[in-house]
């Protein structure tokens, strides 16, 4: 674990010096939350909607944006630079495990999670916006954020590792946009058409942003809170499990 | 009595090394089972035109690429069998010198430095020497993507030695660089290999092969074509040929992989034969 702390190190700073591509992970989700509230926050008024439980619609539609924000995968875009660069082969010609490379990556994008989750939410908490469970439930809200964005660089870096290149690497990204719109994102998944309705049950990000919103909007429920948890947990797993599978059999 | 000289300490040994490739046209056998043996001490050329398997074959001893099938030994390891405990007595600069622009030149070394076990402390110390070594104490601070080409290439020298390992491989270190770049880094190497680093480097500069290397080989088509020491090979060649003069390194280049050099008007031609 000390060579993937030191490359972790080494990933923070990469993120720390290209602002560039760093503002857009917290400007593109504020910028969908301002658009889907003007859109439909009118239909949805705090008073007169069960399921907002007193809160606003932008409260309903917060998570929507922590995982998108989670979940542009700059990280898997850095790991090609450096393949292409040669950089990764000097890596690889060091005697850590192979393993540490792509964990060091992995933590720096937990750490980053962290610091852009915490950001977003309190830039809702200052525009009206409260976490109904308190600061332990803020504390689980970046925290479970943080972890969807260890599993999708996990997967986008798979694809940078097969691939080896940037397009391709930027096109698997994409994948997100569906699995985000196949959820409940715009009400909750009893309001949902049938056809809807299953294709968001079985999409695991629908349990992610469930437990994101229960936490928002109500105290501990933890019939909510819990599948989204056991959901990165296992795709977490996985996804760790292919990217060492990948880089040991690297050529 | 007859005293048998012992043969020294093989810094790089392979024997019947071989890569092969699969493709959609089939399998490509990019190194066809080659020997080498690269004593202790030396500086050992290995040149090539492209694509006859030089930076496969440097890929394999280095560890970077699997083995098809025979052995590579670096510093006495066996490199597909114990690929960590290699990695410590060898030091790599590829062909793109493989830096992260995004660091300074400094935390680069210190990191390489912590790769390899160094203490935060050993690791800043090592930093700061071959800063020295490489004269880059000046743009140490600076972000890599600043440097020059030939700040680059010497700082990537740099981190190749921040091991102090045992034999140096440079894939075309000067590929790239303009000519005081270039001469400055043949001090460099001269300066490593007189430090006792064995050095195997792989060039397309044949003058390069002649001003560095105590010995090289040549691969063409994924087979060794020549293999001794500068003088042996142009002699070798000046007496096959009943020629005049002394050949040139290029014209035993040019002998050994095939290819013609037909002169005309005051330029020169290379065609492939």
């Amino acid at each position: 674990m000390t060579y993937a702390w030191a490359l972790g190190r080494r990933s923070l700073r990469e993120a720390w010096r290209t602002p560039e591509a760093l503002v857009p992970t917290l400007f593109i989700p504020l910028f969908f939350l301002v658009v889907n509230v003007g859109q439909a926050g009118k239909i949805f008024p705090s008073g007169s909607t069960p399921f907002l439980k007193g809160q606003s619609y932008a409260a309903f539609q917060l998570p929507n944006s922590l995982l998108l924000a989670a979940s542009f995968g700059t990280a898997a875009l850095f790991l090609v630079e450096d393949i292409e660069g040669g950089y990764f082969d000097k890596l690889r010609a060091t005697p850590i495990p192979r393993t540490s490379i792509v964990l060091g990556r992995l933590i720096a994008e937990l750490a980053k999670g962290l610091i852009i989750s915490a950001a977003l939410v309190l830039l809702a908490l200052a525009f009206g916006i409260s976490v109904a469970s308190g600061v332990l439930g803020f504390v689980l809200v970046i925290g479970l954020t943080a972890l969807w964005a260890v599993v999708f660089v996990g997967f986008m870096q798979l694809i940078a590792l097969k691939t080896r290149s940037a397009a391709a690497t930027n096109s698997g990204g994409l994948i997100f946009f569906p699995l985000l719109f196949l959820t409940p994102n715009f009400v909750p998944r009893n309001l949902l058409t049938r056809p809807m309705e299953i294709a968001a049950q079985v999409n695991p990000v629908t349990y992610v942003m469930e437990a994101l919103r229960s936490l928002v909007l109500e105290e501990f429920a933890w019939s909510a809170i819990l599948p989204g948890f056991a959901v990165v947990a296992a795709l977490g797993v996985v996804m760790v499990w292919l990217n060492v599978r990948m880089i040991n059999s690297y050529d | 009595m007859h005293t048998q000289t012992p043969r020294r300490e093989a810094a790089v040994e392979a024997s019947s090394l071989v890569k092969n490739y699969r493709s959609r046209s089939g399998v490509v056998e990019a190194v066809r089972g080659i020997d080498l043996h690269v004593t202790e001490g030396e500086i050992f050329g290995f040149l090539g035109p492209n694509g006859a398997g030089k930076s496969t074959t440097v890929r394999m001893l280095t560890t970077l690429l699997s083995i098809t099938s025979g052995t590579a030994r670096v510093g006495g390891v066996d490199v597909g069998r114990q690929p960590d405990a290699a990695r410590h007595r060898m030091g790599v600069a590829l062909q793109e010198a493989g830096l992260d622009p995004r660091q300074t030149g400094r935390e680069l070394l210190t990191l390489q430095g912590r790769l390899f076990a160094l203490s935060a402390r050993e690791a800043a110390e090592r930093a700061k020497e071959l800063l020295a070594l490489v004269e880059l104490e000046d743009a140490a601070d600076r972000l890599i993507k600043g440097y020059s080409g030939g700040m680059r290439r010497r700082l990537d020298l740099a981190s190749a030695l921040v091991h102090e390992p045992e034999v140096l491989f440079l894939d075309e270190p000067t590929t790239g660089l303009d000519p005081a770049s270039r001469l400055t880094v043949w001090d460099e190497v001269r300066r490593i290999n007189q430090r006792g680093t064995t050095v195997f480097l792989t060039t397309q500069y044949l003058e390069e092969a002649d001003q560095l290397c105590d010995r090289l080989a040549i691969i063409d088509g994924g087979l060794i074509v020549r293999e001794g020491t500068p003088g042996q090979l142009k002699k070798e060649l000046q007496e096959r040929m009943g020629l005049s003069s002394e050949p040139t390194l290029d014209d035993v280049f040019l002998d050994a992989t095939g290819r013609t050099r037909s002169r005309g008007a005051g330029d020169v031609q290379e065609v492939s034969a």
